[in-house]
């Protein structure tokens, strides 16, 4: 039961065989707290120096500099094994010869836990993670869940302070990785540990965690909750990365006409009013990054200003139906779970739901905030 | 400071063990070659320092009928190779496409040919042909050194075959290619490293080939190793000039192993084809 | 573009049947999709059209002609491999190119050159021409083997899960693509995939194959709506649909539902009422989908039941929530946005305008509500 709190932290590898590569931080300037019972999701790209985070908590990657936390206690010089870190990797890394049992009561073994003890803790945590069927089994007659099950339990079973977990379902198929990612969620409710997870599907990220840190190379890109981070991304890169279908993320001009502004998308005849929010931080003229989810672009009023839209393709996929607008090289992507048929060619309008309408700069990516 | 200062010292280290090595590794080569400058009186009492001549390459480059040899052994070394890809390639493709009974058994029988001691073979064939009057001609030889070149092509090659995906043989036929077509433009290709590097490699053991010349040929086809033969005198043994036929019939080798030897490598480590 | 028949194709690997006695009539122009879980034999009727497998029983005919005799080569099929079948010693442009370039189907240069851009910038490829398949990731060797087999205009498409390696945002983008293609296609296509959102948007017709047999073939709202047994019911769509027992019972007369072990009774469309009243047995099974299941966090009024929320996944554009209604998990859809805590109270209707009914005992559909859509 800890706080994990890092501070400026940078990770910077020593690469003697090239001169040029002086700025190759795997992590820089990163600070942040995760409070005792969080769960924390770092999530980003491969190569955006996540798992370095993770490994640097852990003890198992040298601090270049910065300082790290747990409660008031600076663990940058502890040992791994006095961390009182839980970890658990994405290969299950279980000993092929001991049964599910002795697999988990390892590191109480090593640590001079009394037999006794060491049966209590194990029947305390095996039914918590589904193990208690199988705890005689060797580990090679498991399924991928089942050894992720039983590398977690390893995980948790010493009471860690911090439990940390790197990409623990990224080896599992579709079904099971939906599962077990319940099963997380509520062990996690169960045991209130502070937790960190490593993953790369924002997916897992946005079910699991309670905030989400989002990195990208080796800088952090945005802190927040899933809902944060889903409805107020601060820049381009958040918004294309979290949300599947991705959100629409194209170039627009905006015009003027009559008084009102409208998207104007290049390469074809598509325009759409511009939310009133927008209208005192925008410019007749200008172009700007557009980015709207594909459930709040909306099958507008016939009497709008907007210009009609020629579809492109319908899918009808029987829960919901799926428009796509042709637009130069891109789609623009309409999502409605209303029970409407088009065919290709019609024409509809289009209206943008106004409060999740998020313009982002063209240079810098940021986002325009609406004043 | 001081950790620049090991690592300078284990380059130092390695490099001078690994001199050392090379040195051993390449002392028969480099003996044989001063040999070839010894005349046989200095043989036994010289190591390095002796009074170099040329004779021993006059005597075995001009007094004998070396370079008959020489050209012969070409002849029948390419011709076994040349033979055994016409004949090996389509095997080692039923081998790794086609499933008939005990094909595992009749795999592992055609690499037993290449375990079997020459000697043992060698008395009954020499019946065999005495009587199809194969004895002392090119296709005899060609033909028995089948023995020791096709097993080994079949195996290589047949590996590379099994790591070409079914799919891709389908996909071009599907695409309009006859299977001849399909052969020669999709399979050829993929399995060219390793049947370059095989070929090559059974080329080198046909060339080194010493009892089946020996029995079965002698006279009208004769090869550098069995011409060797002939520098043992009743009295004596001419080293220098065994030392000087040996030295040209290495060369071929020795330039070949060092122009192909990247390929080599590749292409006797299975698997080099992915899709 | 031909009309391809399979009639009562039998294909046996050893001891397995891998199809069973399969009859099948594509017309000319269709997008057929096959749709089925892993292994349920749906490659291997491609193949057998295609000819690289040959039945144990049975005919193939395109235009009615019988063809299983005639060589792979000459059946002019074009085909997308699930595992790519790239030529990995040519590069991406030679590979597109190479059908182009076959004795049976060459064309002049030129005409490749244009044919195979304008491929590869659908494709999203037209940066990559110039590398080796081994230089590729499995999305992009994917798009290849798809490029290789539409620039050509056989007599049939064949493809084989092209879009199945693609990460999640690519394999709806070029769904949307195909799909696009689609009406310029020309030409029959059977496409086999385990992913419902494709059968439904790309197949002018779907056909279910389980375990080497067909289990229902219609349109999408066929499948999706009248879906003939639960198996196939519970193929289509996310969350998988619920499903559990009811008991028709009558209430002065009127034909009422007793279900979840609910006091009061639930009111059925006059239509559903009619046909399950008029059956043997009173006992039904019930499909209903997450979609048609409302929920508040406080109650509307009497008519909602009470469950506790077991889980809230998100999976994309909407979450699905479970919810335990007294021991029955009923899987329903939320927007994405929405944040519950577990174990919390939550209120649900079931719109049972929209329910399927089925047959206990061979899980067979019954009826549901005609309504002006469906």
């Amino acid at each position: 039961m800890a706080n994990l709190t890092l501070k400026n932290v940078y990770k910077r590898y020593e690469n003697s065989k090239s001169t040029k590569t002086k700025n190759d931080y795997a992590v820089k300037d990163l600070s942040f707290e995760c409070v005792d019972g969080e769960f924390l999701g770092i999530l980003g790209p491969s190569g955006c120096g996540k798992t370095t985070t993770l490994r640097m908590i852990a003890g198992l990657e040298e601090i270049t500099q910065g300082e790290i936390y747990i409660d008031d206690t600076r663990i940058n010089d502890l040992h791994p094994k006095d961390r009182h870190i839980g970890l658990a990797f994405e290969d299950y890394a279980l000993y092929p010869p001991l049964s599910v049992y002795g697999n988990i009561a390892f590191n109480l073994r090593a640590k001079k836990v009394s037999e006794k003890e060491i049966k209590k803790e194990i029947m305390r945590i095996a039914p918590l993670m589904k193990v208690d069927d199988i705890l005689d089994s060797k580990p090679a007659a498991l399924s991928g869940g089942q050894k992720q099950r039983v590398n977690i339990a390893r995980a948790i079973v010493r009471k860690p302070k911090l439990l940390l977990l790197d990409e623990p379902l990224s080896h599992l198929d579709g079904k099971m990785r939906q599962t077990l990612r319940v099963e997380i969620k509520r062990l996690h409710k169960e045991i209130q540990c502070a937790t960190v997870i490593v993953t790369h599907d924002q997916l897992e990220a946005m079910s699991l965690a309670d905030k989400i840190l989002i990195m990208k190379d080796a800088e952090l890109q945005q802190f927040g909750t899933p809902l944060e981070v889903y409805d107020d991304p601060v820049n381009e890169f958040v918004a294309g990365f979290i949300g599947e279908p991705p959100m629409n993320l194209m170039t627009v001009k905006i015009t003027r006409s009559e008084g009102e502004f409208f998207f104007e998308f290049p390469g074809s005849e598509v325009r759409v009013s511009v939310p009133k929010r927008y209208y005192s931080v925008i410019k007749d003229g200008i172009r700007v990054k557009l980015g709207v989810r594909p459930m709040d672009v909306l099958i507008g009023n016939e009497n709008s200003k907007a210009n009609s839209a020629k579809i492109a393709v319908f899918e009808n996929l029987g829960d919901e139906r799926r428009i796509n607008i042709r637009v130069g090289n891109e789609y623009l992507n309409l999502i409605t779970f209303e029970e409407v048929r088009y065919k290709p060619g019609d024409y509809i309008k289009l209206e943008f739901n106004a409060e999740k309408t998020h313009l982002f700069d063209i240079g810098t990516g940021n986002r325009i905030n609406a004043i | 400071m001081n950790t620049k200062r090991l690592a300078v010292l284990a380059a130092a280290g390695r490099n001078l063990i690994l001199t050392i090595w090379a040195i051993f590794a390449l002392f028969p080569i480099l003996w044989m070659v001063l040999c070839t400058f010894k005349l046989d009186r200095e043989m036994y009492s010289t190591t390095f320092f002796f009074h170099p001549t040329l004779d021993n390459y006059v005597n075995v480059l001009v007094r004998t009928n070396y370079f008959k040899a020489f050209f012969d052994n070409i002849i029948v070394s390419g011709g076994a190779v040349i033979l055994s890809v016409l004949v090996g390639v389509p095997a080692a493709y039923g081998f790794a496409r086609y499933n008939f009974k005990s094909k595992e058994f009749w795999a592992g029988q055609i690499l037993g040919f290449k375990f079997a001691p020459e000697i043992l073979v060698v008395l009954p064939l020499f019946m065999i042909y005495q009587k199809l009057h194969l004895i002392d001609t090119y296709l005899g030889l060609i033909w028995v050194y089948q023995l020791i070149t096709m097993p080994f092509l079949i195996w290589v090659v047949r590996g590379y075959f099994e790591d070409i995906s079914l799919e891709v043989e389908q996909a071009a036929q599907l695409d309009g290619y006859s299977w001849y077509q399909v052969f020669l433009k999709i399979l050829l290709p993929l399995v060219k490293p390793g049947l370059v590097a095989a070929a090559l490699l059974t080329f080198i053991f046909a060339w080194n080939s010493f009892m089946f010349p020996l029995i079965l040929s002698g006279f009208s086809v004769q090869t550098v190793t069995v011409s060797s033969l002939k520098y043992l005198a009743s009295d004596t043994v001419h080293y220098g000039q065994m030392a000087v036929a040996a030295t040209i019939t290495v060369l071929p080798e020795v330039i070949m192993a060092l122009a192909i030897q990247k390929h080599l490598v590749r292409g006797l480590s299975f698997g080099a084809v992915k899709g | 573009m031909a009309r391809i028949e399979l009639c009562n194709i039998t294909k046996r690997f050893k001891k397995i049947t891998a199809i069973n006695d399969i009859k099948l009539e594509v017309k000319d122009k269709e997008f057929l999709v096959l749709f089925g879980p892993a292994g349920a034999g749906k490659t291997t009727i491609l193949k057998t059209i295609a000819g690289l497998e040959y039945p144990d029983q049975g005919q193939i005919k395109f235009d009615g002609e019988v063809i299983n005799h005639i060589e792979p080569t000459h059946r002019n099929v074009s085909m997308v491999f699930e595992n790519y079948a790239l030529y990995p010693h040519i590069n991406v442009y030679d590979n597109i190119a190479s059908p182009l370039r076959s004795p049976l189907y060459k064309k002049d240069e030129e005409y490749i050159k244009k044919k195979v851009n304008a491929i590869a910038t659908v494709m999203k490829i037209d940066n990559l021409m110039e590398r080796l398949p081994s230089q590729l990731s499995n999305g992009q060797r994917q798009r290849v083997a798809l490029g290789r087999c539409l620039v050509r205009e056989p007599k049939v498409f064949l493809m084989d899960e092209p879009l199945a390696h693609l990460d999640a945002k690519l394999r709806h983008l070029m769904r949307a693509e195909l799909k696009e293609m689609q009406s310029q296609f020309n030409t029959t296509t059977i496409y086999v995939t385990h992913d419902y959102m494709e059968a439904l948007s790309l197949g002018d017709r779907i056909a279910i194959v389980i375990q080497g047999r067909f289990e229902q073939i219609g349109t999408g709202d066929d499948i999706f709506y009248r879906p003939a047994n639960e198996l196939v019911a519970k193929l289509m769509g996310e969350p998988e649909i619920n499903i559990f027992q009811t008991e028709l019972v009558s209430d002065n007369g009127n034909f009422m539902l007793k279900m979840l072990c609910q006091e009061r009774l639930f009111a059925l469309p006059d239509d559903v009422a009619k046909i399950l009243s008029a059956k043997k047995v009173n006992k039904f099974d019930l499909g209903i989908r997450g979609n048609d299941i409302k929920f508040y966090f406080e109650k509307p009024d009497a008519s909602f039941l009470t469950g506790t929320i077991y889980t809230i996944e998100p999976i994309g554009n909407k979450s699905i929530l479970t919810v335990d209604v007294n021991g029955q998990f009923l899987r329903m859809v939320a927007p994405s946005d929405l944040r519950a805590e577990m174990d919390s109270t939550i209120y649900i209707k079931l719109n049972l305008e929209h329910a399927l009914f089925f047959n206990c005992d061979d899980q067979k559909f019954v009826t549901r509500h005609v309504s002006n859509i469906i």
